[in-house]
């Protein structure tokens, strides 16, 4: 888009962000980061600052002698040193830009320790190609979801299950809500990556060395032999993971849109009905005769109100959609993600909208001129662009660093729409 | 015996203090591979130091990401310029580690001088950049030429050693900076310093200034909270630097002392034993007996006011068990004398980057059966806060919520704290935090709910109440309470 050679307040993160999310939703896992310290510590600190948990990311500390020699003998002391004192049950090993310009052949230093570690011998540690100068955190998210469900999934006995693949980063009161769901269907599902409970843990007594929680690995095994996949939050990131298990074993697969909003919601809760074969049960169409009802109350203060939304561009997609059903004007529709299918498909939600990919927040203030934005929503690192032209700004995504309760902030169902709308119709009331 | 015995190779980086295992402990090395080490990168170490620099340009030279987990963390406040709040980076894509980065830097550079004007910019090299080996040098020599401003190379790359490193790379870069400047006029007057290692995090300066400006000393450049770039270039003419972060700018204080014979000494805000003694080393460099008696002045005067306010937060939390977790080792050590102003005493205490002198020091100031800790990582601290009974953690975000699933009270003490804690009215906050934390009613709080004791009495089944059977002759109510 924006023919800049600088980027000005960025509007995305890095490919190793997106592998830790998906990461710490399997269960046990501990993500290792090959490159320099630096990195696993600014991300720690990033997602520290998000979710208000604590966040290990472990790193092979790469040095200047690792950085010309090779980083083979950082990589496997940092493996037995992260088996030895954190005993996970998988290891996610990102690269970085350094190990990846270093050249190292992560897969093959795997393969090596493996054979001369008796501990790693049977343990899974599962590689993932992610230089950060390759793509944004959503890139390096379906990456390693696809990697992981590469490493594992192998037993195609089938069990008639039902894969839900979370296919674009939201927050664990979303995955949450999403689990419900399926449990309330009575339906027998693996959903991955679950960060439902690892980062939103409770205070408990006892305080492991890697947060419960998480899908299970022998889950993960299974999902070759299930009878179906969804992926949700799939409109326009490629759902890669889904349609490798329908290539490779004939698992048929659904990409659908994050389910924010009532069509999107409807459109994931009619996908289950005609996955499991069951009724949607009676508490969401009473949900979803509550959400309608709260549509209705809010429509007029909301009446063609006009919303910057940016973002990650799968939620960005969602909330606009939203926006539309009760009458407001998402005027312009921003994401870091470079994908001319993101501009494809805001158009359909929104036929007269600004969309914009690629881009950063200097753009998108650039943008915002002149087009009478009344209310932001996005990130808080639109928080600058906020404060500056005066405009209200809802917080939803990563990062949320200068509010509480990002991990509990519902978006995605019947009621998450609810509660986005009610936020949004107070906040517009409190700024008039 | 070891103290906390979980990687192999971290045994030299523990020691308590009077135990069977005798100082130095081992510091000042490479953080080991897989041990979630609470230290950033040489660039984290450049990027803090200077970021504060409040109207220069900070150009990250790498991909997005390093500018993405940079932009505007640090708490340092300004009184004007706000550029330093934005993130600018070259965003490298596969192509420019193919090809090189030098020509888009070139290019960024040029754009965003003429969008922005900003007096100078300081170009961060991040991993990337040292193993492609794009000329940094080079490119900003040139960049410098065409736009008339100092565009300074910092030479952060990632890999190149840790946060320490990085704190050189700043102070380097602050070199080229300071006496760059062009016609300016001598500072008048005499009485002028420097404060090195003062980042204004949370407004902390705006807290001291005032009383050097009481006692007749100009402050010419805070290096480098608050601060503009022409401060910085007319630093060089100083008569004193003050160091408070030893760990970040001794090195700058060294270099220019060589450079322009300025005589640096070390002090520390934080504390009230430190605050005055900060003032009385000021105005005993100075020597003038007016000046000596005006900050005895204001240290009993301060000190008068703010006892009431001392005196109950130390009421509420003299004998509780403090642990300080710090990156640079000057903090650390005032924050021991601090904590024994309100009646507190350190049972655990590391730093990131603490050097062999250092450690020395701490294991002075400590009491016996302290720990002291080089480098350390989660799980080290997660077995030492238990170990040692800490009642509260001074620390970092990383640290915050390791102590909170403790159920262990937390200060931040690190860059994006929001409170001012230096100078005498910082103190009294200090106290406040310290104080409201410990005596949260959050802790007293029962973890676990105590079941109902009469869960049978409406539909009386013998056995229905599971902790009434599995104990066989305990007594019910004895079970549910304990």
């Amino acid at each position: 888009m924006s023919k800049s050679y600088a980027t000005v307040n960025p509007c995305s993160m890095c490919m190793p962000m997106g592998m830790v999310l998906a990461f710490r939703g399997i269960e046990g896992a501990m993500p290792f980061f090959h490159g320099s310290q630096g990195c696993s510590t600014y991300m720690r600190l990033y997602l520290a600052h998000h979710f208000r948990e604590p966040i290990d990311i472990a790193s092979s500390a790469l040095s200047e002698k690792g950085a010309v020699y090779g980083g083979s003998a950082n990589l496997k002391q940092g493996l037995k040193n992260v088996i030895h004192g954190y005993s996970p049950k998988v290891i996610g090993v990102a690269t970085t830009c350094l190990a990846e310009t270093i050249g190292d052949d992560v897969q093959s230093i795997i393969r090596e320790f493996q054979q001369e570690e008796p501990s790693a011998r049977d343990l899974p540690i599962i590689s993932v190609s992610t230089p950060s100068y390759a793509g944004s955190h959503e890139q390096g998210y379906g990456e390693a979801i696809k990697s992981i469900v590469q490493a594992l999934a192998s037993d195609c006995r089938p069990n008639g299950r039902q894969n839900v693949i979370i296919g674009s980063v939201i927050s664990p009161a979303d995955v949450r809500y999403i689990k419900d769901m399926l449990e309330r269907f009575g339906c027998d599902y693996v959903l991955m990556p679950d960060i439902s409970e690892t980062f939103d843990a409770p205070l408990a007594a006892d305080f492991p060395k890697i947060a419960l929680g998480g899908t299970h690995l022998s889950k993960v095994r299974e999902m070759a032999g299930s009878k179906g996949t969804i992926t949700i939050g799939g409109s326009i990131l490629k759902p890669e993971a889904g349609q490798w298990l329908e290539e490779r074993f004939s698992i048929p697969h659904t990409a659908l849109p994050l389910p924010i909003g009532l069509e999107n919601t409807d459109l994931m809760v009619s996908k289950l009905e005609e996955a499991t074969g069951l009724d949607m049960p009676e508490r969401y169409e009473t949900q979803r005769g509550r959400l309608l009802d709260a549509m209705v109350d809010v429509h007029k203060p909301l009446a063609n109100v006009r919303v910057a939304v940016f973002g990650d561009s799968e939620l960005v997609l969602g909330l606009s959609r939203l926006l539309t059903e009760v009458g407001m004007d998402p005027c312009l529709m921003a994401t870091g993600l470079n994908s001319p299918a993101f501009a494809k498909e805001a158009g359909g939600i929104s036929p007269g909208s600004r969309a914009l990919y690629g881009v950063d927040f200097s753009d998108i203030q650039k943008e915002m001129a002149g087009l009478e934005v009344e209310l932001m929503i996005g990130p808080s690192t639109g928080r600058q662009i906020s404060q500056a032209e005066l405009i209200p700004l809802v917080r939803v995504g990563l990062p949320n660093h200068d509010r509480f309760g990002a991990s509990r902030q519902l978006v995605v169902g019947y009621e998450g729409a609810m509660r986005i709308l009610d936020t949004v119709a107070n906040t517009l009331i409190e700024s008039r | 015996m070891a103290l906390v015995k979980i990687f192999e190779g971290r045994e030299e980086h523990i020691r308590q203090k009077g135990g069977d295992r005798d100082l130095p402990l081992a510091c000042n090395n490479d953080s080991l591979a897989g041990a979630v080490s609470q230290r950033a990168c040489v660039y984290s170490g450049a990027r803090v130091v200077l970021n504060p620099v409040t109207d220069a340009l900070h150009l990250v030279h790498g991909p997005i990401g390093c500018a993405s987990y940079t932009w505007d963390i640090r708490g340092s406040s300004t009184s004007g310029p706000d550029l330093y709040k934005s993130s600018f980076s070259t965003d490298m894509k596969e192509i420019d580690v193919i090809f090189g980065g030098e020509k888009k830097l070139a290019l960024a550079l040029r754009e965003l001088a003429s969008r922005y004007h900003p007096p100078a910019v300081f170009v961060y090299s991040t991993c990337i950049v040292g193993v492609i080996g794009d000329d940094l040098g080079m490119v900003c020599r040139a960049a410098s030429e065409e736009l008339k401003i100092p565009v300074i190379p910092v030479r952060s790359e990632g890999f190149k050693g840790n946060k320490k490193e990085g704190y050189k790379a700043a102070c380097n870069a602050l070199m080229e900076l300071i006496g760059s400047g062009s016609g300016d006029a001598p500072n008048k007057s005499p009485c002028t310093i420097n404060l090195l290692g003062e980042y204004n995090v949370a407004g902390d300066l705006w807290s001291i200034k005032p009383y050097f400006e009481e006692m007749g000393i100009n402050v010419a450049a805070s290096l480098t909270g608050d601060s503009r770039v022409s401060e910085i270039q007319r630093a060089h003419l100083a008569r004193l630097n003050l160091v408070q972060c030893s760990g970040s700018m001794t090195f700058l204080a060294k270099r220019m002392e060589e450079k322009y014979g300025i005589p640096y000494q070390r002090i520390s805000f934080f504390g009230i034993e430190d605050m005055s003694s900060a003032l009385r080393t000021a105005a005993g460099f100075f020597d003038r007996p007016e000046m000596t008696s005006k900050a005895e002045a204001i240290i009993s005067r301060e000190v008068a006011r703010i006892k009431p306010q001392i005196e109950h937060h130390r009421s509420r939390v003299a004998g509780r068990l403090a642990a300080i977790y710090m990156g640079g080792a000057a903090k650390a050590v005032s924050l021991v004398k601090a904590f024994r102003e309100i009646g507190m005493e350190v049972v655990i205490i590391g730093t990131q980057t603490g050097d062999r002198d250092d450690y020395k020091k701490i294991s002075y100031l400590v009491r016996d059966g302290t720990v002291i800790i080089d480098d350390a990582n989660p799980l080290e601290l997660k077995e030492l806060l238990v170990r040692q009974k800490a009642d509260l953690l001074v620390a970092g975000v990383k640290e915050r919520f390791l102590a909170y699933k403790l159920g262990i009270a937390f200060c931040d003490f690190n860059h994006d704290r929001t409170t001012t804690f230096e100078g005498y009215n910082g103190m009294v906050n200090f106290g406040r935090e310290v104080d409201l934390t410990i005596n949260s009613p959050v802790w007293r709080l029962p973890r676990e709910r105590k079941p109902a004791l009469n869960r049978s009495a409406g539909m009386p089944t013998e056995g229905s109440c599971p902790k009434a059977t599995t104990g066989g002759n305990v007594n019910v109510e004895e079970l549910c309470n304990s």
